[in-house]
């Protein structure tokens, strides 16, 4: 769906994107995984033809580059900023975003209904957008992005500034377009959240594809093994195995144990192990 | 995309934008409400609020004569003043007020004065004055001047009216202390009487039937409305009023597409299938209908409300369309420099404000020193006020219109070049 082939962006003497492959598949949700300033969102930009890179190529379905308009149709945005016109109800905002992308008449009728619905706003599309709760805001910028339907979508930090509810619904929304058959590409810093809901995750920092893979395979080849953590007669014990039992079995057979835990790997380890820091560092 | 689809999108944007502005209430005061209120100030400072060209007199009848009523008539259907009758406190408290220029009080003993003939106390009119139009007193002063005259030459050309003003002269005088002066008066009187008592020479008709004799006689003549003056001070100052207008839309504008910047919306719009050019191709679209709507608007209250009129329709349209393209043009090229909404508000002002000073926007044109006038022509205000004027009261001709109109367009294109350029470029 979405290709980029040893893709190269710099501003000045910081270079962003280094060298970046990424093939992004049909249907699925891949995660962008990465903390603040890792290039995710150049990488987004890149993606959506709002740059050109220095060096390399970005292809989309097959037709050529985002920068060419009628490529574009393909795509859906929505920015980690809250894209939307504030003095506009919900219902206008999805109407306006609709016409420029082409639909018109009983379509974008169709389409905007169904936006206001995917969002749970039909209730309130006639109030101005700005005195929407943030929560609401942001379910109105990720429909803006979806109004046309297209074939991949492209979410830049959808759930920043969010309440856990509103995250939530967002992330079930997020779901619920894989099960429609949409490409999602979906960048965050949450790691609980690609952990949730992308079938792949690419790590990123400085601008490099650190590693691309399920949530299961980077923990499996990047986490290093579960660690069994037990309290045996009164004292703290911690032993890595992929053998939780057995190492109970033992620590029970040298002392009285009084409590135990199996601390499985995460993709903080996983991104701590690849990079030396924590994702929110 | 289509040539249609194309259109379609820039009409969306357009329209978008426009929607936006109706809902942005400082956005219209700056477009509509401030040039109004700048327009309608000054125009009332310089030209005031009555009828237009005359001075609002109060008149006090004490003396209640027919020779006090034929000069309140006299004053009735003088031009160049608005006469109301008024008791003395009332027309008082009017000039107080501010309502009226001046009183004129008729006191007891006009009548009396205006029938005696060079002798005796003469007939006296006083003037209550609001000491803060001192010029509006003075040309009401001359103008009552004039019709107190005017009462004495009918008098004296009437022959009926003459000779009972010579013989009661004549029969005051008998009463009078003897000397040279009486003998003088006397005989001067006697022949004036044997002068009105003879027979009208230019009818042989009836006695007042003569034409007056007038030692001056001074007629009006109204010009056509091509004269090069301005008919009134809201003449200048709607033209004046409809720049500022046209400046804030613009402004406006160039700001619109910063925020649009700094929102995240720009980035929305140009992940859609369209072409850069189109995001500012709308934008100038609705700026170029909102700067057409407020001039529409602008020139619509100065024509209904305080008489401004063009000279010619089409040479009126030429100018506000040349206007709307000049500031569309001016609009692209701050919204493009502009990366914040501080900088583009900021940078447009610093601009725009000594450029509306030494153009006429503060000033009227005719009113500055001629340097002024010379170190005008740099700024586009100069050009759009120039060119409204001269479709409204300087008379100008399609020839003479082009130059102004020629300027702005050539201001405007340049404009649209340069933040298209510009635009590509980010």
């Amino acid at each position: 769906m979405l290709s980029l082939t040893h893709v190269h962006m710099r501003f000045g003497d910081v270079v962003a994107v280094d060298d970046l492959s990424l093939e992004v598949r049909a249907g699925e949700i891949l995660g962008l995984l990465g903390p603040n300033g890792a290039g995710k969102t150049t990488t987004v930009s890149l993606a959506v033809g709002l740059l050109a890179p220095d060096a390399g190529e970005v292809t989309l379905a097959n037709l050529g580059s985002p920068r060419l308009p009628g490529v574009r149709r393909r795509l859906g945005l929505a920015p980690q900023a809250l894209a939307l016109y504030e003095l506009l109800s919900p219902e206008e905002n999805l109407r306006f975003f609709g016409r420029i992308q082409g639909l018109s008449g009983r379509a974008l009728s169709v389409r905007v209904a169904w936006a206001l619905e995917f969002a749970s706003l039909t209730e309130r599309r006639r109030d101005p957008t700005r005195i929407l709760s943030g929560g609401m805001q942001r379910r109105l910028n990720l429909a803006a992005a979806l109004v046309h339907d297209p074939e991949l979508v492209i979410l830049d930090e959808p759930t920043v500034g969010v309440d856990p509810q509103s995250r939530n619904a967002i992330l079930d929304r997020i779901l619920e377009l894989r099960g429609r058959g949409r490409t999602v590409v979906y960048t965050t810093h949450y790691m609980e959240e690609a952990a949730r809901i992308c079938d792949r995750v690419a790590i990123i920092d400085h601008g490099r594809l650190l590693a691309l893979g399920t949530v299961e395979e980077l923990i499996g080849r990047y986490g290093g093994e579960p660690a069994l953590v037990a309290r045996v007669d009164g004292t703290e014990r911690r032993l890595n195995t992929r053998e939780p039992a057995a190492a109970l079995a033992r620590f029970a057979a040298e002392g009285r144990v009084d409590d135990f835990r199996v601390e499985r790997a995460d993709l903080e380890g996983v991104f701590l192990q690849l990079t030396g820091r924590r994702l929110r560092d | 995309m289509s040539a249609r689809t194309d259109t379609g999108a820039v009409v969306a944007l357009a329209r978008k934008d426009l929607q936006l502005l109706l809902r942005n209430r400082g956005a219209l005061f700056f477009a509509i409400a401030w040039p109004v209120l700048v327009a309608v100030f000054f125009g009332s400072v310089f030209g005031g609020l009555g009828p237009r060209g005359q001075i609002p007199i109060a008149l006090v009848d004490e003396d209640g004569t027919p020779a006090s009523g034929k000069l309140v008539e006299r004053l009735r259907t003088t031009k160049g003043i608005e006469l109301s009758v008024a008791p003395l406190e009332e027309a008082e408290r009017l000039v107080r007020q501010g309502k009226r220029a001046v009183a004129v009080i008729v006191p007891r003993g006009y009548g009396e004065a205006s029938g005696r003939l060079f002798h005796g106390a003469p007939a006296r009119l006083t003037l209550a004055i609001d000491p803060s139009r001192t010029a509006e007193a003075a040309m009401a002063e001359g103008i009552l001047t004039g019709a107190a005259m005017q009462g004495v030459q009918e008098a004296l050309t009437d022959p009926v009216t003459s000779r009972a003003m010579v013989d009661r002269s004549l029969a005051d005088l008998e009463t009078a202390p003897p000397g040279a002066d009486r003998d003088a008066a006397t005989r001067f009187l006697g022949e004036l009487r044997t002068f009105v008592g003879r027979p009208s020479v230019t009818s042989g008709s009836a006695p007042g039937a003569s034409p007056a004799w007038q030692q001056v006689a001074i007629e009006r003549r109204a010009l056509a409305a091509t004269g090069e003056k301005p008919r009134n001070a809201f003449d200048v100052t709607f033209p004046q009023g409809i720049l500022w207008g046209v400046i804030g839309s613009a402004l406006g504008f160039a700001l619109s597409l910063v925020t649009e910047r700094t929102r995240g919306t720009l980035s929305r719009l140009q992940t859609a299938p369209i072409a850069r050019g189109h995001v500012l191709a709308g934008k100038a679209l609705a700026c170029f209908v909102t700067i057409l709507a407020v001039e529409g608007l602008l020139f619509a209250l100065g024509r209904l409300a305080f008489g401004v009129r063009p000279s010619s329709w089409g040479l009126l349209i030429a100018a506000g369309f040349s206007v709307a393209v000049c500031f569309v043009g001016i609009m692209m090229v701050v919204a493009v420099l502009g990366q914040t909404e501080q900088s583009a508000g900021g940078l447009g002002w610093a601009v725009m404000l000594p450029l509306t000073m030494v153009g006429g926007g503060m000033v009227p044109l005719f009113a500055m020193p001629a340097w002024m006038q010379v170190v005008g022509t740099v700024s586009p205000v100069h050009w759009g006020i120039l060119a409204l004027e001269g479709a409204i009261w300087r008379g100008f001709g399609p020839a003479e219109l082009a130059l102004p109109c020629g300027v702005l367009m050539a201001i405007g294109v340049l404009g649209l070049v340069a933040g298209a350029r510009l635009f590509a470029r980010e």
